[in-house]
């Protein structure tokens, strides 16, 4: 006991003389710390990504994708022919984004509604998961060539849950489940209601710069089908308040709808557009 | 004797615990501001901080990602680019106020302070940056401010941003440390 004491008395001088202040007060966290920037942008090529415009803010994206590179420079590897999609997101909250856009591809506005369910926290929770959900209007339709068209027939909907995880600091990978449903369609055969699981990631190559692809794998394409699964392949360049998003894709649509079901490109024919999107925060 | 080495040990864990002085909600802000553009400033809530009053020491340390911004996209920024908060999570200041006595701080006074600060993963000896000190019951108020280049700490403002951000940063501290 004597012994225990005297022991005690010493090591508490020894530890007063050199304990380092500094590993008295260290502390890993001050609570619960999220995940944050699994990716820069809105969208990581065609599918959006699990991040959401902050509260208060307005984000305005200007999409393009050009016409097809195959015809090479009769149309100036599709610069004749590009399409072009204005979108604007505004943060409610920071877990709710609503959004309105208007796509020169078959005209179509859509309004969607982002928001998010759950996020990954260090320690904690592995994802992030966000539900997404739009309605399209098609306003291309021509009622000269479908005599029998009603205005329900110009609309779809798209519902999806993004699942992402930010593996490490530059790895962020996610899942998307999809349903969309297109009150037209083109190909008899194609059911209006329509799944498909994508797949999308990005690698932070330095804190400015990012490889991103996507995937969009369709579940249940009619079989005569001339539209292709899309595949994308891009860079993500960060500067202050812009996000610049170069590509190529094999689908030329900007909204799920489109760029799922109507996707006519074909990577292993030359068949690509390039695109970009450029995102500004005000 | 056996009371003798109680009283001792007491004794000596008493004086280990009455000498420091302790806050886990101090504030440092920081400003890299250029005049005419957007602000760019931040300000952290929880820094921690510790005085030994005997000898004068002194430390603190910053989560680095408990910095806030006045818009989401700049702490972003900050987190992602600048600090790389991922891989450096905490930023860290062990030194000593010079010539420091308990006693001197009846009124406000002003002690110069030594030391390592480290951001970043880069260590920058900090020397004769002006304290003010007070005395209030049983805490002890710091404040004060000193500059910081980007570059001693490995910090890069790309040619883009170059202009709207500061290269010279200000940082300020206001603790109130409580007695243990």
């Amino acid at each position: 006991m004597r012994n225990l004491l005297i022991l005690l008395l010493f090591s508490s001088l020894v530890t007063n003389s050199q304990n380092d202040l500094l590993t008295e007060i260290d502390t890993d966290s001050t609570g619960t710390e999220y995940a944050t920037a699994a990716f820069k942008g809105l969208k990581i090529v065609n599918f959006e990504s699990t991040k959401l415009v902050a509260k208060k803010e307005l984000q305005f994206i200007v999409s393009h994708r050009f016409g097809s590179i195959k015809n090479g420079i009769n149309t100036f590897f599709g610069l004749d022919e590009a399409v072009t999609r204005l979108n604007f997101v505004l943060g409610v909250t920071d877990g709710l984004n609503v959004g309105v856009s208007r796509s020169s591809y078959l005209k179509v506005y859509d309004v969607s509604l982002k928001y998010r369910l759950l996020r990954q926290e260090e320690n904690g929770f592995p994802f992030t998961i966000v539900g997404y959900n739009s309605i399209l209007i098609n306003t291309a339709l021509d009622k000269e060539n479908l005599p029998l068209l009603e205005f329900k027939h110009r609309l779809g909907y798209t519902a999806q849950i993004l699942i992402s995880r930010k593996v490490n600091t530059d790895l962020s990978l996610e899942l998307a489940p999809t349903f969309f449903h297109d009150n037209y369609v083109v190909v008899d055969a194609q059911d209006n209601s329509q799944f498909a699981l994508g797949f999308g990631g990005r690698y932070k190559l330095s804190t400015r710069w990012s490889l991103n692809a996507d995937y969009g794998w369709h579940l249940n394409r009619a079989s005569n089908s001339p539209f292709k699964n899309p595949l994308s392949i891009g860079v993500d360049l960060e500067t202050g308040g812009h996000v610049f998003q170069m590509h190529f894709t094999n689908a030329q649509p900007m909204d799920a709808n489109g760029f799922l079901g109507q996707g006519t490109g074909d990577w292993s024919d030359g068949d690509i557009y390039f695109g970009f999107n450029l995102s500004r925060q005000f | 004797m056996k009371h003798l080495i109680y009283l001792l040990a007491f004794f000596s864990l008493n004086l280990v615990a009455q000498s420091k002085y302790i806050t886990k909600t101090g504030v440092v802000n920081f400003e890299a501001s250029v005049a005419s553009f957007e602000e760019v400033k931040a300000m952290n809530q929880s820094v921690t901080a510790i005085i030994e009053t005997k000898s004068g020491a002194f430390a603190a340390l910053v989560l680095v990602k408990g910095f806030r911004f006045k818009n989401a996209l700049m702490e972003e920024h900050f987190n992602e680019n600048y600090a790389e908060s991922d891989q450096f999570p905490k930023a860290t200041f062990k030194g000593n106020l010079e010539d420091f006595s308990i006693d001197k701080l009846s009124a406000t006074s002003i002690f110069k302070m030594n030391g390592s600060l480290t951001f970043h993963g880069k260590t920058k000896k900090l020397e004769s940056i002006p304290l003010k000190l007070s005395r209030e019951g049983d805490f002890i108020n710091v404040s004060g401010s000193f500059l910081l280049n980007t570059s001693d700490f490995d910090i890069k403002i790309p040619k883009v941003v170059k202009d709207k951000v500061s290269e010279t940063v200000e940082v300020s501290l206001n603790f109130k440390l409580k007695k243990t």
